[in-house]
């Protein structure tokens, strides 16, 4: 197991530089010099920047400086903000989007797995298609759209109930994050309910749930002991990219609720076209997610004996 | 002719060791052991056997999900293409006189008479500023309205409370309940002017205005009055129309079915040209990104080896790029100069990150294939490599391909939605679905038209992709026939 | 009265294609401690007998339409689940064709084989474990104590059988329901685990039904044959009636199909022609008709019924009428019971 995990912790850096080539091509294609679009201040900040990443160097060892300060974890300063660095912004800001994303996160999870096994138990029925009809719409609308309701949908309530039952932007407490956090999970709820569904579906007609049945077990018991478990593997397999999905769309979410969140912050920047920031918080996402993937394959090695087992003998 | 119960009493008694002669149904004669010519039977055994894609469409058919989906793309697409030929109106002409208007069939507007210059009630005899006691003040008396309430302006007129230091109005489109009171629309601050004049962003509708006393205590009674404005057109407005226009004529004015948006441009018509956008973006790049994917995908998966080794471990990294992320990047990076759209390098951006799916799809596919059999014996019997992929690979990866494809189509959609959402899509005046949507989530609690308009455009796109998508995929499993 | 006994059962599954009529009207004892095979090519419903007897088919599609099923005098055709589930794993045990698939991959073996004993016999964890050794160790698995705490993946196919077996007699079944056992087994593995079903009967006197395709399996293991064709049995008795005093065209068939020393070396094996009847619409008569080399006219639109040729033995073939004397091949078995031999 640990010789597994190293070598996916090294695929994982390999990636990671990859990522970062990848923005540093990218960021260099933008046309002009990035620090005569008037957006670095006096020529002071100019020559220091300059300076300090190299711009008067050949772009290789601009490449070299690029790399050396991302292998330091070193962002760099943001172009609009005097005196922020980027570790900085993401110090502040990522922690709240971290908070948003977990909740939304577990939301989507359990939820789907609750949802997709109901919808499997009662497959065809009432309760099976008027579910998939919501994981359809879910699916289907953007979150964007979910957000606006949302935001519409507590307006009329409080106004309705005379009080603030629920903000309806901002960020405080945990009556705050109910709303951005629900929103932003249904996407990825939706999408869980309908892997789960099928999972199941699939493992109803294995043949080792035949088997359960010939020795007499009441379904409860088959269900939990051999449909549940296996029914979840694709789930976990598929948690790295909904994070990602949750992630992204935190961009969305935190800007429509207001939220102090990176994902707001990194639409402001990309807006403002503020290329440290972009380049840094690129990065730095693309890291997370690498870091997140590799996380998800550990947890699915745990859960998949097939994998561990392997792994452990080698 | 025996029913099988009988049979089945016959076998039970039989095996159980009773020599019991089992009685024929009918009596049969030396005729029916006559030796039975072979030649009908073997036709009765097989069914009539149906093509696979023929099967499919059958399928598809049945499915009325994905049939009403396939009708509602048909239609989507005659919107995009025939519509514009039809609702011949610039999508991208502002008209400053209807900025935000709701959706409306009437055309017709009453001239409104230019109201005269409205100065505040002051009363001589009531003193400004009375002494501010902290005591809770009773509601303002006899709320009413001076002359006719119009989108042009509403005045209002009220007794003055005893104590009042001023006055705060607020305006509410729905009956306001508990603390809610609406908007506060002004304040008028002394207590012997008790008029107010409103003329801010005013809609044909019922408003509910109250008016509250104030004296620096907390809160008070306020009263409120129901106010339906009459819709009209101002006469400078009216005069550009029809040059002889006079208070009190009506005049027609251009059909805006869907309203129009915050800049008064007509939103069916923007529904139209962000259509094109949308659904290009949402055809096209799925289009060019599977067909490279199937490439790659193809070529990884026949020749195998070290071509496989180096095509996938790239497919690998571009696939670790976190989609969304790098599309803003390379749409900053590819950047936009002014007067263009912005749709080129979002395509260019989306080919570049999307085609790892379908070349981990079609690669799959084809090493399957390449080990089954009948590939095989027809490589065995000296098949060339082109007859090979043709007849033998391509049509067997085709019914993976198209429902990938079918799924890529809203996804793109989506991302493009999602881009324009952020402001890193198309660059304005270009109308997309997304851009729209962003542009109307900004008045989305007072003008909701902007919004939801493009809104439902996108969903309802989405959703019949993904059901036909969801249709197809059950039509071409084979899997599926034992179901239902 | 016998263990079990099936009682004209039909069983039919909707298909998007139409439905299928795959078991049509099977009648049939197990009697205890003995062994029946039930023999016939894929798709002949044999399996699905035994399956819809246990209340396994997935149902929809499938379900059982008419007919009933005893075990041990209880009626288990319509039976509430609670009910199957006392009869089911406690009383009759199963065992399936493919070891690979019919285990959880992601439980351990021993838990797998105590599942049914922790929910017939309340065992505790720690009991079931010991007993999980045990069962290991009965069907001959090396090395019991550690295996138990493997996973399915890490046993060879062979093994795995053997775990599938531990695993239907764990709660000491009267009958088992062995479902082409060694059908996905190596000829020398498959022996070792026939080897092993006789004497885990010898030790513990259950019946055995064993649904195969395999004659050379029927002869080693059977008492009792049942040989079905098109969802009916078409002939059924002692196994030297069946192999010796074949009754039905259909098992002189399948016989002339199967190699065998005693005709030499150079012997031609014989296909049978032609394909089964399509159960989506079984033919009225007599289901082997189509491929029966003696076919009459009488064997197309008339079922013939399940004709006792001598006690206990009996054939579904209009050949033995009296009238189809002149017709009667001579490699036919021609009965004791007929009127045309007693004539």
């Amino acid at each position: 197991m640990l010789a597994y995990t190293l070598k996916r912790l090294l695929a994982g850096v390999v990636t990671v530089v990859f990522i970062a080539t990848a923005t540093f091509a990218a960021m260099h294609a933008v046309p002009g010099d990035p620090l005569t679009s008037g957006k670095a201040r006096s020529a002071e900040i100019r020559a220091n920047l300059k300076a300090r990443y190299g711009l008067d160097q050949p772009v290789l060892v601009q490449y070299g400086v690029f790399l050396k300060n991302m292998a330091k974890g070193d962002f760099g300063i943001s172009f609009t903000q005097q005196n922020r660095s980027v570790n900085d912004i993401i110090r502040e800001h990522f922690p709240i989007s971290a908070t948003l994303g977990v909740l939304s996160l577990l939301f989507a999870t359990l939820g789907g797995i609750v949802l997709g096994s109901v919808t499997a138990r009662f497959r065809g029925r009432w309760a099976d298609r008027s579910t998939l009809f919501f994981v359809v719409l879910g699916i289907s609308v953007p979150g964007f759209v979910f957000a606006a309701l949302a935001q519409f949908g507590v307006l009329a309530l409080n106004r309705s109930a005379g009080t603030t039952v629920l903000p309806v932007a901002g960020w405080g407490g945990f009556r705050f994050m109910l709303l951005p956090a629900l929103t932003l999970g249904l996407g990825t709820l939706a999408f869980l309910t309908r892997l789960m569904r099928s999972s199941l579906l699939e493992i109803v007609n294995q043949d080792y749930v035949r088997t359960a049945r010939a020795k007499g077990l009441p379904p409860w018991r088959i269900f939990l002991a051999h449909q549940l478990r296996n029914g979840i593997l694709p789930v976990v397999t598929l948690l790295g990219p909904a994070l990602a999905a949750i992630t992204t769309g935190g961009f969305v979410v935190e800007s429509v609720f207001a939220i102090p969140g990176l994902g707001r912050y990194f639409v402001q920047a990309v807006q403002q076209l503020d290329y440290t920031v972009i380049m840094g918080l690129t990065v730095f996402y693309g890291a997370f997610l690498v870091v997140m993937v590799i996380a998800v394959d550990i947890v699915y090695g745990f859960v998949d004996p097939r994998i561990r087992v392997a792994t452990e003998e080698q | 002719m025996s029913g099988p119960g009988a049979t089945g009493e016959a076998a039970g008694a039989a095996v159980g060791g009773a020599a019991a002669r089992p009685i024929p149904p009918r009596a049969l004669g030396p005729e029916d052991f006559a030796s039975a010519p072979r030649t009908d039977a073997v036709a009765r055994s097989s069914r009539p056997s149906l093509s696979y894609w023929k099967d499919a469409w059958i399928r598809l058919r049945r499915n009325r999900q994905a049939t009403i989906s396939l009708l509602i793309i048909c239609g989507l697409v005659l919107f995009t293409v025939v519509g514009p030929a039809l609702w011949r109106i610039d999508p991208n002409r502002p008209e400053l006189s209807r900025i935000s208007e709701p959706p409306r069939w009437d055309t017709r507007a009453e001239v409104l008479a230019e109201p005269p210059p409205f100065g505040e009630t002051v009363l001589a005899d009531v003193p400004p500023s009375l002494t501010a006691d902290g005591a809770m003040l009773p509601s303002p008396a006899s709320l009413e309205l001076i002359g006719r309430a119009t989108v042009e302006s509403v005045r209002l007129r009220w007794a003055p409370v005893p104590g009042a230091a001023g006055y705060l109005v607020y305006r509410s489109t729905s009956r306001p309940g508990g603390d809610y009171l609406g908007l506060p629309m002004g304040e008028v601050a002394a207590g012997n002017v008790v008029s107010f004049e409103d003329a801010f962003n005013l809609e044909p509708r019922t408003y509910w205005y109250s008016v509250v006393a104030t004296n620096g205590a907390e809160s008070h009674a306020a009263a409120t009055i129901e106010v339906t404005l009459t819709p009209g057109i101002s006469l400078v407005d009216a005069k550009v129309i029809d040059p002889t226009a006079k208070p009190g004529d009506f005049v027609s004015r251009p059909l805006r079915p869907f309203g129009t948006d915050f800049l008064g441009r007509d939103v069916l018509a923007r529904l139209m040209s962000g259509a094109r956008v949308s659904l290009f973006i949402g055809f096209a790049a799925p289009l060019v990104y599977t067909l490279l994917g199937i490439l790659l995908g193809g070529i990884a998966g026949y020749f195998g080896g070290k071509v496989d080794h180096w095509v996938m471990r790239f497919t690998d990294f571009v696939l670790a790029l976190p989609f969304l992320l790098f599309m803003i990047l390379f749409k900053v990076a590819f950047g936009s100069g002014p007067g263009e759209s912005g749709i080129g390098p979002m395509l260019v951006a989306m080919i570049v990150l999307a085609w790892t799916g379908a070349a981990r799809l079609t690669r799959g596919q084809v090493l399957q294939l390449r080990e089954q059999e009948f590939v095989q014996a027809s490589r065995l019997l000296g098949a060339r490599p082109t007859y090979l992929i043709l007849r033998h690979l391509l049509p067997n990866t085709l019914g993976v391909i198209l429902v990938s494809l079918t799924f890529a189509i809203p996804s793109a959609i989506f991302a493009e939605a999602f881009l324009s959402f952020i402001g890193m899509g198309v660059a304005p005046p270009t109308a997309s679905w997304g851009s729209m949507c962003n542009d109307g989530i900004k008045t989305f609690l007072v003008y909701p038209h902007e919004f939801l308009f493009p809104a439902a455009a996108i969903s309802v796109t989405v959703l019949a992709f993904n059901l036909l998508g969801d249709g197809l995929r059950d039509a071409l499993d084979p899997r599926m026939r034992s179901v239902e | 009265m016998s263990l079990l006994a099936l009682r004209d059962l039909h069983v039919e599954f909707s298909t998007y294609g139409g439905v299928v009529k795959a078991v049509r009207g099977v009648s049939l004892e197990v009697e205890r401690g003995r062994t029946l095979a039930v023999v016939g090519e894929s798709g002949c419903g044999k399996s699905v007998t035994f399956q819809a007897a246990m209340g396994l088919i997935p149902s929809p599609p499938g379900r059982v339409t008419h007919g009933s099923v005893r075990f041990d005098g209880q009626e288990l055709v319509g039976a509430t689940v609670t009910a199957l589930n006392r009869v089911r794993g406690k009383d009759v045990g199963m065992i399936f064709q493919d070891p690979m698939t019919c285990l959880n991959p992601t439980m351990k073996v021993g838990r797998q084989i105590t599942e049914a004993l922790r929910f017939h016999e309340g065992l505790s964890t720690g009991t079931a474990r010991a007993r999980a050794i045990e069962l290991l160790e009965r069907v001959r698995i090396p090395e019991a104590g550690m295996r138990v705490d493997h996973y399915p993946f890490q046993f060879s196919g062979g093994m795995r059988q053997r775990v599938m077996i531990a695993m239907a007699i764990a709660c000491r079944p009267k009958l088992l329901v062995a479902d082409e056992p060694t059908t996905a087994l190596d000829v020398t593995v498959q022996a070792q685990i026939l080897d092993l079903l006789r004497d885990l009967q010898r030790e513990a006197g259950m019946a055995i039904v064993l649904i195969t395709h395999d004659l050379g399996v029927v002869a080693q293991m059977a008492d009792e044959v049942a040989v079905m064709y098109g969802g009916q049995i078409v002939e059924r008795g002692t196994v030297d009636d069946v192999f010796y005093r074949s009754a039905h065209p259909y098992t002189l068939g399948l016989k002339q199909a199967m190699p065998s020393d005693a005709e030499g070396p150079r012997a031609r094996l014989e296909p049978i022609e032609g394909s089964p009847p399509d159960l989506f619409s079984p033919p009225p008569g007599c289901a082997y008709f189509d491929r029966c080399p003696w076919a009459m006219k009488a064997c197309g639109p008339e079922l013939p019924p399940l004709w006792p040729v001598q006690p206990g033995h009996a054939a579904r073939c209009w050949l033995h009428h009296e009238a189809a004397t002149p017709r009667r091949p001579p490699a036919l078995f021609r009965g004791t019971l007929m009127p045309g031999s007693a004539a």
